[in-house]
This record gives C-alpha cells, structure tokens and sequence, in this order.
C-alpha cells in the first residue's frame, strides 16, 4: 500500500498549552481513516496543520511527498477539507457553490460540468441544486459542504466531524455517502460518534490530550483494550476506566 | 480564474441582498431629491449661493455614497472571516492577492454603476430645474473618481479585516458621518477656514469631493492638487489593506 499521509513527531502548541503532542502516523492512499476522540484531544487542530490552516509548532508531515512545511502550495490542489462548521456561500445556490469550488482550483468548464453532474447523483443534491444555500437545512448543508471538497477530486479529503449536529437520519444518509467513497481516495475523518468511526473506518487512531493513545482497527482497539464495545474500549484507551 | 470565481460570487451576494440597493444605489437619489427639495425651500439672500446647489451637490453626493461600498466592503470580508468559508478557502490554493483583488472588482464594479446612477440622477433633477451639467465633464468624472472608489473599497477592507462581523459596520458608520462631516458633503469647507480646515485637509474626505466638484465643474487645473492628494491616500490605503488582510492571513494560522 502505498502511503498519502506520514506524519512524524507532528506538535502544536498553543503558548504553553500542547494541543497536539509529537504525534506520528502513517495514513495509506485509499483508507478511511477515523481520528477518534473528546472535545479538546486535538483531532481538529491535527487536520488544521495538515490543511495548513495552522502553522506546525514542530515535527513534520508529508502530504502525497510533500512536505506541509515547504510545500503547501503544491499540496493545496491535491487535498480538500469540510470543516467543522458548514462552509457554503449562502447566497449562492448549490450549483454556483460547487462551480465556484471548481473554478477556484483551476477545473476547465467540461471538467466542472462533468463533475457537478456527478457529485449531484453520488450526493442526491438533484432536488436541491437551484437552492440557495443558506434555504436548506442543515443536513443539507453538511452534504453540500461535503460535496463542495469533493468536486475538486482531491486525492485526500479531510472531514471534520462531518455528521455533527445532524439528526439519526441525515447521519445515516452521510455514512453512505462515505461509504460509496471508501477505496476510491483517501479519506480523514474525525469524529466523536464512536459508532461511526467503527462503522466506517479502516482504522481508528484514539487521541487525547494531543497524544495518539491507540490505532488500529475496530476490532483491534476492542482487543487491545480486552472490552467488548468500541465504546467501552475508548473509556479504558483515553483513561477514563469504570 | 481564482479572482474571477471569488469576484462573480461577491458579486452574486451583493446582488442576492436587497439591503444592497436600498443603500448602494437607492439612498443617493433620494439624498439628491431630498437636498435639492430643501435647497428650493431656502429664501434666496443676494449674494448668496445656495447650499445645496445640483452642481455642488451631485459630486459630493457621489463621493458620499462610496462610503456605503465601504460599508458593503467591509461587512462582506468580515462577514466572510467569521464564517467557516473563509476558513474553507485558506484551505484552497487561492492566495492573499486573490482575496484583495476578489473582494476588490465587485465592489469597485458596483461603485462604477452607483457613480454612473448618482450623476444620471443629478442630471435628470438639473433639468427638471432648468439647470444642466457638461456632459463631456460629467463623463471625465466618472474615470477621475477611481482613486476615490479604491479610498473607500480599502477602507471597507481594513475594517472588515481588523473587525468582527458585530463591530464592523458600527465602525463604518463613524466614517460614514466623518466623510460627511469632514468632507464637506453638506457645506463649504473652504469658507470656514481655521482649524476645521486644516483638520478636514488633514483627511482624505475633503479632497475627494473637493477635487469631484472641480471635475464636474471643468476646473481640471484646480482638481490636480486634490486629485493628486486623494490619489495618495487611497495608494497608502489600499497598501494598508493588503498588508492587514495578508498579516491577518498569517495570524489566522498560528
């Protein structure tokens, strides 16, 4: 396998305070991969770094074998990100969103139109296309935000927490999404559902504190931490053992 | 490519809110209606010009409406800030000149139209008063108000940068009544003379509806100075706005 993200003894500090703590990771092309963990453990400053939308304190990550350090602007068409919070230009309809997305990254317009038909099938954004933005609720947005890193076809796309704060339903709805995408780029997924980050990810690392506490697969993190619910593995892995 | 996508979608959200028109384009006419109904009501006194004279009036009313695309400008970048778009657009390979030059076009595009409407506007009131500006004039001034739009586009960049999206248009609100205070919008700054004077000169304001006045009027050798003057500020301005919106760029990502 080869790999799209490596990333050794990656830090960030926020004066005194450690956000992220000489973390180190190899993340492979094609993966669904889950970092799992409690508000604060520093999953979103992680991708924050790897997106460079934050500046690395110390350590290093290669992102397709480029350096983040040196090199983000070369890495900058090749990945995408959803952010925590829904991204859309709210003015905009759906379809203006995800051409302004392309045209930003330097797409040609058969590309852009050859895309947007089939980001608007894979996400089922056909009802909703002539929409404003800011008019759809806000599963809708989510998957609009979602289909707005995907229409550049980054070889990485970065999802922070992308089903927070959506209902059972529309969560359901995004983990088919992710799921239909699995194998075809690579996927970093943070999350704090425990149940989706089983469901969906090849493997898991655990994060607190900064620190990567465990990484495996699902099953593997049940085994290691000898519990038979991810969610009772995650409480003995982050420390919080009843 | 970047700074056409990023300019058509500002574009599209200035376009998309009716708040936009009302002030951008709608507030200068009914400014001129209602100044040049005033001016009418005022007693003529021998000697005396009016205040609120149609040809004094349209230039300086055109200068003051640009503090509304600063005041648009500003409320869209720090709009933009607080919102995770922005944040998603760090993330793109778009760069801190495209962002400049993307929040820039549109807005300078809507100023070009506001300029046009306000002196059509102006003219259409002169003759309703038997009154009527140089055409050829009032073309040149359209040009010549460049230095102003880009004054006022910077200023909205500043504030929208170094502002959050609650504080920002109270700011801009300041300057609104700065301009119009300083800039001798609603009187002659030059018959007062004194310390307002120097204060006024002291600021862009005054000179740029000084030097639009002299432009509608046909005094090109009198405009130069002003002109000249303004055409300074808003090139310190709009360096000042690159730098803030790039060191801002920078201080986002520690």
């Amino acid at each position: 396998m080869k790999t799209a993200i490596k990333i050794n003894d990656l830090t960030k500090k926020f004066g005194n305070k450690i956000a992220v703590d000489k973390i180190n990771l190899e993340i492979y092309e094609g993966e669904l991969f889950g970092l799992l963990g409690i508000n604060g453990a520093g999953k979103t400053t992680t991708i924050r770094m790897l997106t460079g939308l934050s500046a690395v304190t110390d350590g290093e990550a290669e992102i397709l074998g480029h350096s983040i350090k040196t090199d983000m602007q070369e890495i900058k068409p090749l990945i995408n990100v959803s952010t925590q919070e829904t991204a859309v230009a709210g003015n905009l309809t759906v379809r203006e969103n995800l051409e302004l997305i392309a045209n930003i990254y330097g797409m040609n317009k058969s590309d852009i139109k050859g895309s947007i038909g089939e980001i608007v099938t894979s996400l089922e954004l056909d009802e909703v296309i002539s929409q404003r933005a800011k008019t759809l609720s806000g599963g809708w947005q989510r998957r609009l935000s979602i289909a707005m890193a995907l229409i550049t076809s980054p070889k990485i796309i970065f999802l922070d927490e992308p089903t927070l704060g959506l209902d059972v339903i529309a969560r359901r709805e995004l983990w088919k999404v992710l799921e239909n995408l699995k194998g075809k780029i690579t996927i970093i997924l943070t999350t704090h559902y425990l149940e989706e980050a089983e469901a969906l990810c090849d493997r898991i690392a655990v994060m607190a504190k900064g620190k990567i506490k465990a990484l495996g697969t699902a099953k593997e993190l049940k085994k290691s931490a000898d519990k038979d619910s991810i969610e009772d593995a995650f409480v003995e892995i982050v420390g919080g053992g009843v | 490519m970047r700074v056409m996508a990023f300019t058509s979608r500002n574009i599209k959200e200035l376009l998309r809110d009716p708040i936009s028109y009302v002030f951008c384009l709608g507030l200068p006419i009914v400014m001129l209606i209602v100044m040049t109904l005033i001016n009418d009501s005022i007693p003529v006194v021998p000697g005396t010009p009016k205040i609120f004279n149609i040809e004094k009036l349209t230039p300086a009313m055109t200068v003051f409406a640009l503090t509304f695309i600063m005041l648009f400008a500003c409320i869209r970048v720090s709009g933009d800030r607080s919102s995770a778009f922005l944040t998603r657009l760090y993330a793109s390979p778009m760069k801190s000149g495209d962002y400049i030059m993307g929040y820039t076009l549109p807005f300078g595009i809507i100023a070009l139209f506001q300029i046009i409407i306000t002196y059509t506007s102006g003219e259409i009131i002169a003759l309703i008063n038997s009154k009527s500006f140089d055409i050829i004039n009032a073309l040149l001034s359209v040009p010549l108000l460049f230095p102003s739009m880009v004054l006022f586009i910077g200023i909205g960049i500043i504030f929208g940068t170094i502002l959050n999206a609650n504080a920002a248009p109270g700011v801009c609100s300041a300057v609104i009544t700065a301009t119009a205070i300083l800039g001798g919008i609603w009187m002659d700054i030059d018959t007062m003379g004194g310390a307002w004077k120097t204060v006024c000169g002291c600021l862009p304001f005054y000179h740029s509806v000084k030097y639009a006045r002299f432009a509608l009027e046909g005094n090109f050798t009198d405009m130069l100075n002003p002109l000249l003057i303004c055409s300074a500020f808003a090139a310190l301005i709009f360096v000042i706005a690159v730098l803030v919106f790039s060191m801002k760029m920078k201080s986002d990502k520690r």
